[in-house]
């Protein structure tokens, strides 16, 4: 009934528009004919638009962009530490092994008027403080004069300070300890400090800026004037992802073992894609070649492909080239096939046969019209490879034919990370596993991503 | 039929004997230091004595031929490192059981939640299962897996409160190793199921038998699921003689005394030999498992012809 209604309401709309002369008659034109004819469909376009409407995928380039130009710009950012330098503690000279990840090097705190002693140091703008007056020997006697749960006010000879007062030091008290004053030993060596606080490192001296500090004429001792940042190196660079065990910065260590492995990833990807197309090409094309380099490919893709792996690399000397030589040695064979296999589809297209009959080269047949159309999925493949080629070292690394640790790569930072993972030094897995998750990830979601948008039925 | 299997049985003797030159040749490139267990300590004249006795010093097509003659025998020459003077048959054999214990089990795992999940993944395309299970494919595929066998190994032993390492009288500590081995292959099943799954659902006879009134769930079981496994029956020969290797990650990580363990072993003391005989073994494990595999295809899939393989013309 509505379908009539509806009907007869455009019916007496039209009638009463032609009264109007609303229309005019159309003339044949060739230039709006012409336009009908032209579609401005383009197959870059379409796949670029179709894969930014991945909300993820997009997102994920966006970030893997910024961590690869990260990677490459991060030795040249200012306060950065060298990627294998043993950070050394400028006067003990020990390595500053297993510091905490955090944002700023400041140690500690001090407010004004803390009571310092300065070592000497020959800095314009540093200088090296602890607040430990002195240390006693093993079993020295001393004069408690007050008493606390964690520190003791002690007299030695002229000298008053605080002594810890807890498992470290053991302290010998009596029944009552508050009945002060008392003498008091311990069996260990004792620090005794100006402050009931310990400004130190595990022990060695914190640096802090001479203009925060108001220093004696005698110059061994100071006071804060402010609140005095105590630093642990005289610098202001922190260890964003904390130290390991030989005093490396394991962010610089980080970021140049990301740049390792993607450099390994972005070779093997490329050499299996220039080894993969020439091979792939020469196979599907020239027909003589087809029988031999089938053959060839039944033996190689009969052997697992770790086994190649572990025997390249078992037999030459290890090294980022041996690494990607391995890899290469095997991936190239599925590329090879993937692109014989649509050549072969493609070759006889009648515009194939068309441009042969009009006496094209067959370079030129092979790069103008075979190609183009495996840029796509010779790129997806190329994406696959790059995380895959990051596990591969990881697991090479793993099984002890990687690279060597003074080469930071992924793969050793994480070999040497797990076993840490149960104690609380687990943040040297974490960041490289982190950051290696990321990349991995971002690779294998961006190329099925492009893989979709590159297929011309997503293409509506 | 007879041809087919014929000329593959012989096409992969081949193979298997052009692989077994290859790699025999590579290795006599290796330095002889892989042959000693106290290289430094020896004398010369030691060292030559044992090279000739080794018929190191033979030229290289002798040696090939002792070699062959050897394997012909199931002789694989003896350990010079790892365990001096053993032979490596009986080495294999008495760390291959347990892995292959372990593999047949993670196997069964990986087949009893790697197939449901991905025929679920399947019949409820681009919904929250199949999100989940992409979720978990993506991650499986794109995560290195030292990485995440390290976090099951701390924090699933953590949790379940069983030691670290493995030992073979307490059952519960067969599980964080089982499991860890099948999430591998449960994303590798459930991703090419729900694919081929997916692919199969979009052809004509669905559509027809759909239309005749056959309710979903027979046309998924019955007709979906069956086509869309015959391509999946191909790898499982494969997989079942690649239980013999074990986990190289796996059983290094948790310490099992099995074949995967014994390959880092071996590498890290450069046990030259026994390297040699293990990535032979895993090379011809790899050759016979693909032989199995295209044979079963044609034995089970009607639809193949026994003349020519598909892909290869």
């Amino acid at each position: 009934m509505s379908q009539n209604n509806k009907e007869r309401k455009l019916h007496t709309g039209l009638e009463e528009s032609a009264r109007r002369n609303d229309f005019d008659m159309a003339v044949y034109s060739e230039q709006a004919a012409e336009r009908t004819g032209f579609s401005n469909y383009s197959y870059w376009g379409s796949t670029i638009r179709v894969f930014f409407q991945n909300r993820l995928a997009a997102s994920l380039m966006a970030l893997l962009v910024l961590l690869v130009v990260f990677t490459m710009i991060q030795p040249y950012l200012p306060r950065q530490y060298e990627a294998t330098r043993v950070i050394n503690h400028p006067i003990t000279r020990m390595q500053m092994s297993n510091v905490g990840p955090g944002f700023s090097n400041v140690h500690y705190t001090a407010p004004a008027g803390v009571e310092l002693v300065l070592t000497p140091y020959d800095d314009p703008e540093w200088a090296a403080v602890s607040n430990m007056l002195l240390t006693l020997r093993a079993r020295t006697p001393f004069t408690v004069v007050e008493y606390g749960e964690q520190w003791c006010l002690v007299e030695v000879g002229e000298q008053t300070g605080y002594v810890r007062n807890d498992f470290s030091t053991k302290l010998r008290l009596p029944d009552d300890p508050t009945a002060v004053p008392y003498e008091s030993r311990s069996n260990f060596p004792i620090q005794v400090y100006t402050s009931p606080e310990d400004y130190t490192n595990q022990g060695t001296e914190l640096f802090v800026r001479r203009s925060q500090l108001d220093i004696a004429p005698d110059g061994l001792s100071a006071t804060t004037r402010e609140n005095a940042q105590l630093r642990l190196l005289p610098n202001e660079a922190p260890f964003l992802f904390g130290t390991n065990n030989a005093g490396q910065d394991m962010w610089s260590m980080v970021w140049s073992g990301t740049r390792t492995s993607l450099f390994i990833g972005f070779m093997v990807a490329l050499l299996e894609a220039v080894i993969g197309i020439t091979i792939g090409v020469l196979w599907g094309y020239v027909r003589k070649l087809d029988r031999l380099l089938t053959e060839i490919y039944n033996v190689i893709n009969n052997i697992p492909t770790t086994i190649v792996l572990i025997m390249f690399a078992y037999i030459m000397r290890p090294g980022i080239q041996t690494l990607i030589f391995s890899m290469t040695i095997t991936g190239w064979v599925s590329m090879a096939r993937f692109v014989r296999n649509q050549i072969v589809i493609i070759r006889d297209r009648d515009y194939n046969l068309a441009s042969r009959c009009l006496g094209t080269g067959t370079f030129r047949i092979i790069t103008r019209n075979l190609l183009p159309y495996l840029v796509s999925v010779i790129m997806l493949r190329m994406a696959l490879a790059i995380p895959g080629a990051i596990g591969s070292e990881v697991f090479i690394t793993y099984i002890g034919l990687g690279l060597p640790v003074s080469i930071p790569s992924l793969g050793n930072l994480i070999n040497v990370g797990r076993k840490l993972v149960t104690t609380s030094l687990a943040y040297q897995l974490i960041f490289p596993t982190v950051v290696l998750s990321i990349v991995t990830i971002s690779f294998y979601i961006i190329g099925n991503a492009f893989a979709d948008a590159a297929d011309p039925r997503n293409h509506v | 039929m007879f041809k087919y299997v014929g000329k593959r049985l012989l096409a992969s003797t081949i193979t298997l004997i052009i692989i077994l030159t290859t790699v025999f040749v590579l290795m006599r490139q290796m330095p002889i230091e892989g042959y000693f267990d106290n290289f430094d300590k020896v004398d010369q004249a030691v060292i030559n004595a044992k090279l000739e006795q080794l018929g190191l010093r033979d030229p290289m097509p002798v040696q090939l031929k002792n070699f062959f003659a050897g394997l012909l025998r199931g002789d694989l020459g003896v350990s010079n490192r790892y365990r001096t003077g053993a032979p490596i048959a009986s080495i294999i054999a008495a760390k291959a059981p347990i892995s292959i214990q372990m593999g047949l089990l993670s196997m069964a795992v990986s087949l009893l939640l790697g197939i449901p999940l991905g025929a679920k993944m399947a019949r409820s395309k681009s919904k929250l299962w199949d999100k989940l299970g992409t979720g978990f494919i993506v991650f499986i595929n794109a995560v290195p897996a030292a990485v995440y066998y390290i976090y099951l190994q701390s924090y699933g032993s953590k949790a379940l409160d069983i030691p670290m390492l493995f030992k073979p009288d307490s059952a519960i500590s067969w599980v964080l190793p089982v499991l860890s081995m099948s999430l591998g292959s449960i994303a590798y099943y459930a991703m090419w199921l729900r694919r081929y799954m997916v692919d199969e659902m979009n052809k004509d006879y669905v559509k027809l038998a759909r239309a005749k009134g056959v309710a979903t769930r027979d046309i998924t079981m019955g007709h979906v699921f069956r086509n869309a496994f015959v391509p999946m029956i191909q790898y499982i020969p494969s997989s079942l003689l690649f239980t013999i290797s074990g986990s190289i990650y796996i059983e290094s990580l948790y310490s099992i005394p099995g074949m995967g363990g014994l390959l880092v072993d071996v590498i890290t003391r450069q046990d030259n030999t026994m390297v040699q005989a293990l990535v032979m073994l895993y090379a011809s494990i790899g050759i016979i498992g693909m032989l199995l595999g295209d044979l079963l295809m044609v034995l089970i899939d009607p639809r193949i012809s026994f003349s020519k393989r598909e892909g290869v013309r």
